[in-house]
């Protein structure tokens, strides 16, 4: 018997497939004709046209024969006639999580242009929960999904983490518009908005924060950001597991209804958006809430039409063009607003082609910056989006989802673009007319210190030349004392006889590893205090670090880092409270 | 006409007619068994979207080459389709005419225009099983079914030019392939893929419905402006 011959994961994928195929997903797997029409929608096709492995209907196939096999009557007859096979073993299972994760984004664009009406990116993730239920899944989304189920976000930001950048941040903007008002709010009752953030932007990109709540105090708004239940991103999406989906999406829920608030603010996040406005009602099965969940896109232009804030495009004047999450636009239909708030930002504006629905992905979607094993062939796809971004002529790419802004990052970098992304918030901001009650004063403005790093040495460890040259640079600029190491050994030496205020410590080295120096460093007394930054380009490798007996480290970035990133989080690190300022 | 040709195009065709139809009632049953899944949330996207919308436009997709980018870029391709889709519903009607209203294709005009489509039919058949077999992709993903199925088309359109002319008088062979091949058609079809075109209806609509209500249909594209010459 076929059953008996199989793997215990693999009965229970097959087992559970029968629980979880619904009619459109069967629909969608008997209905392809194997016509290969959707081929050249894919980026992965486009970028590897003499791998016909990549075509989406062989990877739905992938899937489609499992069904075939056990669900279906003539594959179930003739398996050999229709390309039926069951899965049997555990390498079969990790074959399959190779296609699922590594070979696809889901980023749904060749369902659109599928004419039977096939939804593979539907089966996709439904192929991918199913292996994530039996544990067969990519490390990074292991790591991921363990730190929105357990710390409650997707990047295990601690509490007192959050609270504190919201502090730090509070902190600024009073000093910035003299004006206690001018803070941000912590879970204040019955507030008109609620927003909740990606936790992206508490790690490498707290100016979101400002911007937003920048905007949020011109416009007068009775807002509040929640203690908890602030992460709307939802690898629940990614990894295909609706259970995570339903606990993430209602955690969220709670939380604005437990404060009162009337209106859900989700920050610019593609799939959070998605998941928390489109997708969440459908995994936590409540039905829509008891509140209106918008993106901060249509808060911002509803802002400006309204005449809460006033903009003025002409500090917004270098070309800009647009890039469309595929969570945005294919799946919840959002790409009309962004533009219209775009157009009353920028003074030159400029499409990218195909575009809205039709644009293509970032290629860093359906979770796969999290899946480093999977990085050269999604960069390799990544070519079609190079070019589609070059041939705009522009150097500033906009789009309304972080996820894309790291997947741009990485496409602009490895294909020397030399472009930069930003984001709707950063630009409104921007943007931003301060009326004469809050200008700000001029003292505040000019007390700049120029070299903020001044003072502090910095020891920065990485067996990558080019890093190195890259951290020592960018700290070195900032006023820092930078010492380098290019091993484990030399990085503890170094660290014993320079005592530095702060060593940055790439994971992966030959002989003495990041995680084992990181270990000695906490188990010296001597030196246990050093403040620790990781920088890594494995994200499975945060296990290693946050699992070891000792105090975890003070930061965690994941490479690529950029400069901007690179400075915001060390400011942090070394607890300097301004953006230019030496604590 | 012979008592083994009048069994063929009447009692032969409506038994496997029949069968098909049997077939089909268990197969659309089975599919019914499977939930489908709703669509909670508050709908998303512009004005001028809705479920509603969305389900007519995607099953008039198919009708708008220009709604899909495939269709936009491979249009030789989608004129294929269309014949070969027209020359397969104009062969299944033309088993109907022949027994049971064989004036209609008394002129000669019918006739010729009806070669003129299986023919056309026939060379967009053998061009298709080119490319099944050359194209390193498509060559991977078919199966023996999707061979099988359209040869059995390609020939069974190649057997319909002969018999479109309906006359028995000259020799009943044309008419006796014909209408053989037609019933093992009619049997063969549910268990092939050819049957898409039952879950075609379903699929678009379950896509549409989620895709209008999402504002994603019908599709809005503002396509690339073509440069000017000052
Ligand atoms: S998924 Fe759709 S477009 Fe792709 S091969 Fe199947 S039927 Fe054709
Ligand atoms: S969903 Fe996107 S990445 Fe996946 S196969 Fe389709 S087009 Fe390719």
């Amino acid at each position: 018997m076929a059953q008996n011959a199989r793997s215990h994961k693999a009965s229970k994928v097959v087992e559970r497939m029968g629980k979880k195929l619904n009619r459109q997903m069967v629909g969608s797997l008997v209905g392809c004709v194997h016509c290969g029409m959707c081929a050249e929608s894919c980026h992965y096709v486009l970028a590897n046209p003499d791998d016909p492995t990549y075509a989406p209907a062989y990877k739905a196939d992938q899937i489609r024969k499992i069904f075939k096999r056990n669900f279906d009557w003539t594959g179930k007859i003739f398996p050999w006639w229709v390309h039926a096979q069951d899965v049997r073993t555990d390498e079969d299972l990790e074959k399959l999580k190779d296609i699922v994760f590594g070979k696809c984004t889901n980023c749904r664009r060749c369902s659109l242009n599928c004419p039977m009406g096939v939804d593979f990116a539907t089966i996709n993730r439904m192929a991918r929960g199913l292996l994530v239920s039996v544990g067969v899944m990519p490390e990074g989304v292991a790591v991921v999904s363990k730190d929105q189920w357990e710390v409650g976000n997707q990047m295990g930001v601690l509490p007192q983490d959050y609270l504190e950048t919201i502090e730090w941040l509070s902190d600024e903007l009073e000093n910035e518009f003299k004006d206690t008002a001018a803070r941000i709010p912590i879970d204040k009752m019955d507030a008109d908005v609620v927003y909740a953030i990606n936790p992206r932007e508490v790690k490498y990109d707290p100016r979101t924060i400002s911007d937003a709540a920048r905007i949020f105090y011109l416009a007068g708004e009775n807002w509040t950001m929640p203690s908890e239940g602030w992460d709307m991103t939802n690898f629940g999406l990614f990894s295909g597991d609706d259970e995570l989906g339903g606990a993430v999406v209602q955690r969220v829920y709670e939380k604005v209804i437990e404060l009162r608030g009337k209106r859900l603010v989700l920050s610019e996040c593609g799939h959070g958006y998605r998941s928390t406005r489109c997708e969440g009602p459908n995994w936590s099965g409540t039905g829509v809430p008891p509140f209106v969940i918008e993106s901060s896109v249509l808060t911002m232009l509803r802002y400006i039409k309204e005449g809460r804030i006033r903009v003025d495009k002409e500090k917004n004047r270098a070309a800009v063009t647009f890039h469309d999450s595929c969570n945005n636009a294919r799946s919840c239909g959002f790409y009309e607003e962004p533009r219209e708030l775009l157009n009353l930002l920028v003074t030159d504006f400029r499409e990218m082609y195909p575009n809205r629905a039709e644009n293509f992905c970032c290629t860093g979607g359906g979770g796969a910056m999290s899946m480093s094993e999977y990085t050269p062939q999604r960069l390799k796809s990544a070519i079609i989006k190079a070019d589609q971004l070059k041939a705009t002529g522009v150097k500033v790419v906009v789009t309304s989802c972080h996820n894309c802004v790291d997947g741009l990052t990485d496409v602009i970098r490895h294909y020397k673009l030399g472009m930069k992304v930003t984001q709707l918030v950063n630009l409104t901001a921007n943007a931003l007319v301060i009326p004469e009650k809050v200008v700000v004063p001029v003292e505040a403005l000019i007390s700049v210190v120029t070299l903020p790093l001044q003072g502090f040495k910095i020891l920065v460890v990485d067996d990558e030349p080019d890093i190195l040259t890259f951290l020592a640079a960018v700290l070195e600029d900032q006023g820092a004392t930078v010492i380098q190491a290019a091993d484990g050994e030399q990085a503890l030496a170094l660290t014993i006889q320079e005592k530095p205020d702060l060593v940055t410590l790439d994971l992966s080295m030959p002989g003495k590893n990041g995680g084992y120096v990181f270990e000695e460093i906490r188990n010296n007394p001597e030196i246990a205090s050093t403040k620790v930054c990781i920088i890594t380009g494995k994200p499975e490798l945060r296990r290693l670090i946050y699992e070891r007996p000792v105090a975890p480290p003070e930061g965690y970035l994941d490479k690529p880092v950029n400069e901007e990133t690179l400075l915001t989080n060390i400011r942090m690190i070394l607890e300097l409270k301004r953006p230019h300022g030496h604590a | 006409m012979s008592e083994t040709l009048r069994f063929v195009s009447g009692d032969l065709q409506l038994m496997a007619l029949s069968f098909m139809a049997i077939v089909y009632i268990f197969r659309i049953r089975w599919l019914l068994r499977f939930k489908a899944s709703g669509e909670r949330q508050a709908p998303s996207g512009g004005m001028g979207t809705s479920s509603f919308k969305g389900i007519v436009y995607s099953w008039a997709n198919i009708a708008m080459p220009w709604s899909m980018e495939s269709t936009r870029h491979m249009s030789f391709f989608y004129l294929q389709f269309v014949v070969f889709h027209l020359a397969v519903a104009a062969n299944i009607g033309m088993s109907f005419v022949i027994p049971y209203a064989p004036g209609l294709m008394k002129p000669m005009i019918v006739v010729r225009l009806l070669q003129i489509l299986f023919a056309a039919a026939c060379a967009i058949g053998c061009y298709r099983m080119y490319r099944r077999l050359s194209n390193p992709a498509i060559r991977l993903i078919s199966t023996p079914d999707d061979f099988f199925s359209l040869a059995l088309l390609t020939v069974w359109s190649f057997a319909s030019i002969f018999a479109a002319p309906n006359r028995p008088d000259l020799g009943e062979g044309p008419l006796m392939v014909y209408f053989i091949m037609t019933a093992f058609f009619l049997v063969y079809v549910p268990f092939s893929k050819i049957s898409h075109y039952l879950y075609y209806p379903f699929t678009r609509f379950y896509f549409g419905r989620t895709m209008g209500h999402r504002g994603v249909y019908p599709v809005k594209r503002v396509t690339q402006p073509k440069p000017t010459n000052i």
